[in-house]
């Protein structure tokens, strides 16, 4: 097994109508054994961006450590919270710089930009950005999500459609896959509010 | 080249051997072999694509009623689940059952055979094999396939005239004679629940129960065990099929989620 898959990860981010919503599965494991079924792979920027991170679990945690003191220093220079595609910028340039020691992460950025337009992305473990305008995945269930997503996806759903749409996606994914699933938690962002759900899902 | 397959050999030739397609049928089955300039290493190639994990969960234990035999259902190809609903206990004829563990077209096939050989037992010598005597017919098969890579881990579990038996054998030739096992990558998660839980004075609907909660302890930890929890026991009369569990519900089931209590709890404003 490479080192990406020694954790287990599930990640998918989804694009609605003026929200979006991000999903990510709940295991952590060592190969095969699983050894915490609350762990949280979503983190928040701020109210209106978050950042999931894939793969190995301590670069996962140290990244994000990283990303949050930069966009901290960021605030205090500039006296605002930073655009999603800034952000996705920034993190481009932070893995890129370990272009040959990487991050054995995948992240997935989700946020609401000017005019609280969604905007999602992800990238591989040393920077190269994918934006998209309707769904992003990644983890080690990531062909199934491919395929559920690309099949329940339709534009512009709102945030309760949305809801249910990425988490059927992300249940019927992690159900093909050994190393993610034992529940699920699923922000769903709109301009108004932020929604944290915790998904019932088989637990083996 | 012809490899020596008289294992496989079920009934003796009677017929004697013409050059013509009625000799072709009737000689005893033998495996083609390639013709390839390193037979070696060809050998090791082709073991390491065929040889599959042993991610599985299986178990088996003696008490005083029996024996219970226990399986999950999930099969993985690495990361991949293939399939959530496979046939891990086999049934190799009614008083006695097989577990899967390892390759499943060497489990399946094995067992098969070893019913036949169990069959002709039966009406060669006018009584039921013993389950010692099954166990070391399919030990001395896979012992003579040593080293050429089949994966198979499994559990003969039965009632014959001494009572019950329960016996593991594996692929590398080894058979044990034993009143507990558990064999595949969740056996040892299975072990511990298995091992706390056992007395050998259980009823049978207690021993069932902890064959059960072993299993679905092992799905809930081991990432290649999952799908349904079967759970079969073996009697005096023969085998019976106890339950058929799905082990997302069983986890609800005995972990019910209780809603947390709400200090302020919004509620739709009645309409005037």
């Amino acid at each position: 097994m490479s080192i990406f898959e020694y954790n287990g990860s599930a990640l998918v981010a989804m694009v609605g109508k003026n929200c979006f919503a991000i999903a990510s599965d709940r295991r952590l494991g060592v190969q095969l054994q699983t050894i915490a079924t609350d762990f949280q792979r979503i983190s928040k920027i701020h109210d209106k961006l978050f950042i999931g991170l894939a793969g190995l679990a301590t670069d996962a945690q140290t990244l994000f450590q990283r990303l949050v003191f930069r966009h901290k220093l960021y605030q205090l220079r500039e006296e605002r919270d930073m655009k999603p595609e800034t952000f996705a910028s920034l993190v481009s340039a932070i893995l890129y710089e370990k272009r040959f020691g990487p991050y054995f992460t995948q992240p997935v950025i989700a946020g609401l930009g000017d005019d609280d337009k969604p905007f999602i992305c992800t990238m591989d473990a040393i920077g190269a950005k994918e934006l998209a305008k309707d769904f992003v995945v990644a983890g080690t269930a990531s062909e199934s999500l491919y395929g559920a997503c690309e099949a329940m996806f339709k534009p512009d759903m709102e945030a309760e459609e949305l809801f249910e749409t990425i988490s059927q996606a992300l249940l019927s994914s992690v159900d093909r896959d050994c190393l993610s699933g034992w529940g699920g938690h699923v922000y769903v962002v709109t301009p108004t509010e932020v929604k944290e759900r915790i998904l019932k899902g088989r637990m083996d | 080249m012809k490899l020596d397959t008289s294992g496989l050999e079920s009934f003796p030739s009677l017929i004697s051997h013409g050059n013509d397609v009625a000799g072709e049928i009737s000689a005893p089955p033998s495996f083609e072999l390639p013709n390839s300039n390193d037979f070696d290493s060809f050998l090791k190639e082709a073991i390491q694509m065929v040889k599959p994990a042993k991610g599985t969960t299986t178990l088996a234990f003696i008490f005083k009623d029996g024996v219970m035999v226990a399986a999950d259902s999930r099969a993985s190809m690495g990361g991949y689940i293939s399939s959530q609903s496979v046939k891990k206990i086999i049934e190799i004829n009614p008083y006695m059952l097989g577990t899967m563990a390892g390759g499943a077209a060497d489990c399946q096939f094995w067992h098969r055979n070893l019913g036949i050989k169990c069959r002709l037992h039966e009406l060669a010598n006018k009584r039921r094999i013993s389950v010692t005597g099954a166990s070391k017919l399919l030990a001395n098969i896979l012992y003579s396939y040593r080293g050429m890579g089949l994966s198979v881990g499994t559990m003969i579990a039965g009632w014959d005239e001494t009572g019950p038996g329960l016996y593991y054998v594996d692929s590398e030739g080894g058979r044990l004679k034993g009143t507990r096992f558990s064999v595949g990558s969740g056996s040892p998660y299975a072990y511990g629940v298995l091992d706390s839980g056992y007395k050998y004075d259980m009823s049978i609907e207690e021993a069932s129960e902890l064959a059960r909660r072993a299993i679905y302890h092992a799905t809930f930890r081991d990432g290649a065990s999952g799908g349904v929890a079967s759970v079969y026991y073996v009697g005096p009369t023969g085998w019976k099929k106890l339950s058929g569990d799905d082990v997302g519900e069983l986890h609800y089931h005995y972990n019910p989620v209780t809603p947390s209590t709400v200090e302020h709890e919004m509620v739709e404003a009645a309409a005037p």
